[in-house]
């Protein structure tokens, strides 16, 4: 099953038959049945019909709307899963220090380690990244695991990334220049194909979340706050370094992304180009479509099936059925 | 899979080609192209087109290739084959 993007401005989403059809200034110009997709992502300016809208409704196909830029605006999302068990599990877990401490924990354990395995493999490969860092960071991962409850845990997870992105500049070969990580909005081409990325993670992540019948709006790393998936932000925490870090310094090293293919707005904020940021999903997509062998499971799964594997996991953890929630942890 | 199909009547022909684009990418006159139906779509499929043709004056034939196969089609000329793990628009 596949995404579909729609990224050119006023482009119009119809049904014909089974099928979506979209329309440019009266063309078509792309027509697909619509059992082959799963998701409907948008960018800014493109009309839905409501007979398209009805149609991903039924087949269960969620609908994200993001605006020109690419910042998460908010989803279109088929009825939640009934399972109300498993919610009233979540929340319980969540309201409770003891029980989000641990798997806030067990979160951050993930990304820490997996950040480690992104600079480790960076380095056998020959980037210079100082052994200070690799240490500073086994520090943290000690330490993560005396930390006694979220905030300290968020604490130590700030340290960790913190120098983790002091290595990362270290990692990127090309024409680029990478000084630290800077968000809302980004400043420089490295940090706004993070950013990016990101956002595409999130919005998978939170569909596996869905998919589950977890509430993605409340967490246990992260706060809870209005209109926060908060749970998908924790879930993501694991797979940031080898889905996205990872891919953009593919981008980037391998020049399939160059610098001309930004472009600075006023205000200093930097995005894609539109014809690069299509590259660069179809990057993302084929990132997320190659398969990993699961370390729990033991068999090759696509990285789009761990998210909802881990989210399963993490599900099955929450109404009791399992004592651990093991992150997926690179090797 | 490939899906092949000779229908007599025009109309007929036509909703073929019709319930087929709902299902695949149309190769060339009469041949389909299904890349990675479940089984529940292959049935759905069967039972549509069953509706509409005549066994004694139609025939619709299903060629069924495995993983392996599907790599080995060589192509000369027509149609591209479309990719499908993401679409972009």
């Amino acid at each position: 099953m596949a995404a579909l993007y729609l990224m050119e401005q006023g482009a119009v989403v119809r049904k014909v038959d089974q099928r979506v059809v979209v329309e440019l200034e009266g063309r078509t110009v792309q027509d697909i049945p619509l059992i082959k997709i799963d998701q409907v992502v948008i960018f800014g300016r493109v009309t839905v019909t409501a007979a398209a809208t009805a149609m991903f409704l039924e087949h269960g196909i969620e609908v994200v709307y993001l605006t020109a830029y690419g910042k998460f605006l908010g989803r279109l999302q088929p009825p939640a899963p009934k399972n109300c068990l498993l919610r009233v599990a979540q929340y319980r877990a969540s309201l409770d220090g003891a029980a989000s401490a641990w798997l806030a924990r067990c979160f951050v354990r993930g990304k820490i380690k997996n950040m480690l395995y992104v600079l480790q493999r960076s380095r056998r490969e020959g980037a210079a990244i100082d052994e200070i860092f690799i240490q500073e960071i086994k520090k943290a991962l000690k330490a993560l695991e005396g930390a006694a409850n979220v905030d300290a845990i968020r604490g130590v997870e700030g340290v960790a990334s913190a120098v983790y992105f002091k290595a990362f500049g270290e990692m990127i070969k090309k024409d680029f220049s990478f000084a630290g990580r800077v968000k809302r909005p980004p400043t420089d081409p490295v940090n706004s194909l993070l950013s990016l990325g990101y956002t595409l993670l999130a919005k998978d992540m939170t569909s596996a979340v869905n998919t589950v019948g977890l509430d993605p709006y409340m967490g246990f790393l992260h706060r809870q706050r209005y209109g926060r998936t908060s749970l998908a932000l924790d879930l993501m925490e694991e797979f940031r370094p080898v889905v996205v870090d990872t891919l953009v310094l593919a981008c980037i090293n391998k020049g399939i992304l160059k610098p001309e293919d930004f472009h600075r707005e006023f205000g200093g904020a930097v995005y894609l180009q539109e014809e690069a940021r299509k590259k660069f999903l179809v990057q993302y997509e084929t990132k997320k479509n190659s398969e990993i062998r699961h370390p729990v499971f033991n068999y090759q799964a696509s990285y789009r099936r761990c998210m909802d594997l881990q989210a399963r996991l993490l599900a099955k953890h929450l109404t009791g059925e399992i004592d651990e929630y093991p992150p997926l942890v690179w090797r | 899979m490939v899906v092949a199909y000779d229908v007599q009547d025009d109309k007929r022909r036509n909703k073929v080609h019709k319930i087929l684009k709902n299902y695949g990418q149309w190769m060339q006159f009469s041949v389909f192209e299904c890349q990675k139906l479940s089984k529940e779509q292959f049935l759905r499929l069967r039972y549509q087109l069953e509706k509409h043709i005549k066994p004694a004056e139609d025939s619709v034939r299903y060629y069924i290739l495995c993983e392996g196969c599907a790599g080995k089609v060589i192509r000369i000329g027509g149609e591209e084959l479309r990719r499908e793990d993401v679409f972009l628009v």
